[in-house]
């Protein structure tokens, strides 16, 4: 129907109605919509407390909005009422978050692997293939019996994204992946996010690195105080955007030098 | 024949120091004796995994957000840690024990005897001990470590079992040997209902041969050989169990 070329094989895998959410007092989404595009690279941009970490976890069935509808890869999850629903779907959705959280006593094959054989009944065999596959995705295969306190913050971060896709979901939702890094390994882990999105992964981010945002997204939203201000392509929202507030929050952020730095690291 | 020799030299090169192992010579007091060693160590050997397997449970009951769970075991560990073993002893033989037998028809159908109530009342005691030591490691388990585990799918036994409970061990190793070691010096509680454990038996030697200083050595360093054992074989977990680059 519309300009875009996807358009014929595009099916919506999330969507969000009207989603409100508050924890006790504190209202964190005030009316939430959002349709997100199987294959899509979509980003949520925002400043920090405007609610973007808390729709991922909507999405991940992590928290439980007050209202609004919810769907993800056909289940409405806004109806799930028992715990075990849930957990079927954050089977399905895979989560890497800011602080890694690598299983600190398991070797980082042991990580990859435990999941899809104790929460999956997957084969073990099958699956020690599979994950030394994804490490080489993220080309860490020589860290495969390395712990995790041996590795660096990236290194760890690559590790926990392959522990992601070693559930093969149907979509990853990336929580903040590179804020707790340093410069300087902000881009290898950015490298593996573009790898798997020029895949055709669903991937969802939240994210502050507004280069990357703006190079890999296929669709960019602005958050601010638990609404969406702005939607539309990266074009848009970094580069045309009407909204003063949205002009001041990219200008602000991508600025500096450090992306310049991160951009030519990865590439 | 040997046997004999070596027992008669050793009664013999003691005398010359003044202490006397004459009963070894008997075939009474010394088998009485032997017997209490044999079942200090059955004791020891049968409480230890008690008081450990309890005290896991115990601790993913407290930890557990279920009232119902947390709230008896939670009264439980108060009640224990804070009263005497040995009042829990008596009250366990001699209150629930009778309680027991008179359900049953007598006590001659009470299939429950003074071994198990040591281990049941000393098992559970350390439990207790240990399930706090373990309550304060699973709690130390960051949160966005569990958010984490539950993000990919893992119900909350899950997460306890292949992440907590992991974790909790090895931050809680230290002060379950130290229970460990207090489980093993709470046995001799046994003497009180008549489990012929090692101090039962040498009262019963001693207040026949006055010999007490004489098994009061064996005793002592009876006792500290099976806990330098513990403490060893702890260690040995402790190191075995490492995590490279962690800070446990």
């Amino acid at each position: 129907m519309t300009a875009s070329p996807e358009t014929e094989t595009n099916t919506a895998i999330v969507k969000l109605e009207d989603v409100h959410l508050s924890f006790g007092q504190t209202q964190v989404l005030k009316g939430i919509d959002l349709t997100i595009y199987k294959g899509d690279a979509f980003s949520i941009i925002g400043p920090s407390g405007s609610g973007k970490s808390t729709i991922l976890r909507c999405i991940n069935a992590l928290v439980t909005p007050q209202s609004g509808k919810i769907t993800v890869a056909g289940t409405r999850v806004d109806q799930l009422t028992k715990e075990s629903e849930r957990i079927q779907l954050r089977k399905r959705v895979g989560i890497v978050f800011q602080q890694y959280n690598l299983f600190p006593h398991l070797t980082v094959l042991d990580n990859i692997v435990l999941a899809p054989t104790k929460i999956l009944g997957a084969d073990k065999t099958a699956t020690v293939k599979l994950a030394r596959e994804l490490l080489e995705k993220v080309r860490l295969s020589e860290k495969a019996d390395a712990y995790p306190g041996q590795l660096s913050g990236g290194q760890q971060q690559r590790v926990a994204i392959a522990r992601a896709l070693a559930m093969k979901p149907e979509l990853v939702l990336f929580d903040e992946v590179t804020s707790a890094l340093d410069p300087e390994t902000v881009g290898e882990v950015l490298w593996v996010i573009r790898d798997l999105i020029r895949d055709g992964m669903t991937s969802i981010l939240v994210t502050h690195e507004m280069r990357f945002a703006e190079e890999i997204s296929d669709t960019v939203v602005f958050t601010e105080n638990g609404r969406i201000v702005d939607h539309g392509s990266p074009q848009q929202i970094f580069h045309t955007a009407d909204n003063p507030r949205i002009r001041q929050f990219v200008g602000g952020l991508s600025g500096g030098g450090r992306g310049a730095v991160r951009d030519g690291e990865g590439i | 024949m040997q046997d004999m020799n070596l027992t008669s030299l050793f009664i013999e090169l003691m005398a010359r120091l003044g202490l006397n192992y004459e009963f070894l010579a008997t075939g009474y007091e010394a088998q009485i004796w032997r017997d209490g060693f044999l079942t200090t160590l059955y004791l020891v050997a049968v409480t230890i995994p008690v008081s450990l397997i309890v005290g896991l449970i115990f601790a993913a009951c407290l930890t557990s957000n279920r009232p119902w769970l947390s709230a008896p075991v939670r009264g439980f560990v108060e009640l224990t840690r804070n009263t005497p073993t040995l009042v829990q002893l008596m009250f366990s033989f001699l209150v629930l024990n009778t309680v027991v037998s008179n359900m049953v028809g007598g006590a001659q159908n009470n299939p429950l005897s003074p071994f198990f109530w040591v281990v049941a009342v000393v098992g559970l005691h350390v439990a207790a001990l240990h399930a706090e030591a373990i309550r304060g490691g699973i709690e130390a388990v960051p949160s966005s470590m569990i958010e984490a585990a539950r993000g990919m799918g893992f119900s909350p036994f899950e997460i306890m079992r292949y992440v907590q409970i992991p974790l909790a061990f090895r931050s809680s190793l230290p002060a379950i040997v130290n229970g460990l070691i207090s489980l093993v010096k709470s046995t001799t509680v046994g003497n009180a209902i008549a489990v012929s454990e090692i101090t039962y038996a040498s009262i019963m030697v001693w207040t026949q041969r006055d010999n007490v200083v004489e098994l009061m050595i064996v005793l002592l360093a009876f006792f500290s050989l099976i806990n330098f054992v513990v403490a060893r074989v702890g260690s040995w977990v402790e190191r075995r169990l490492a995590i490279p680059g962690y800070g446990l």
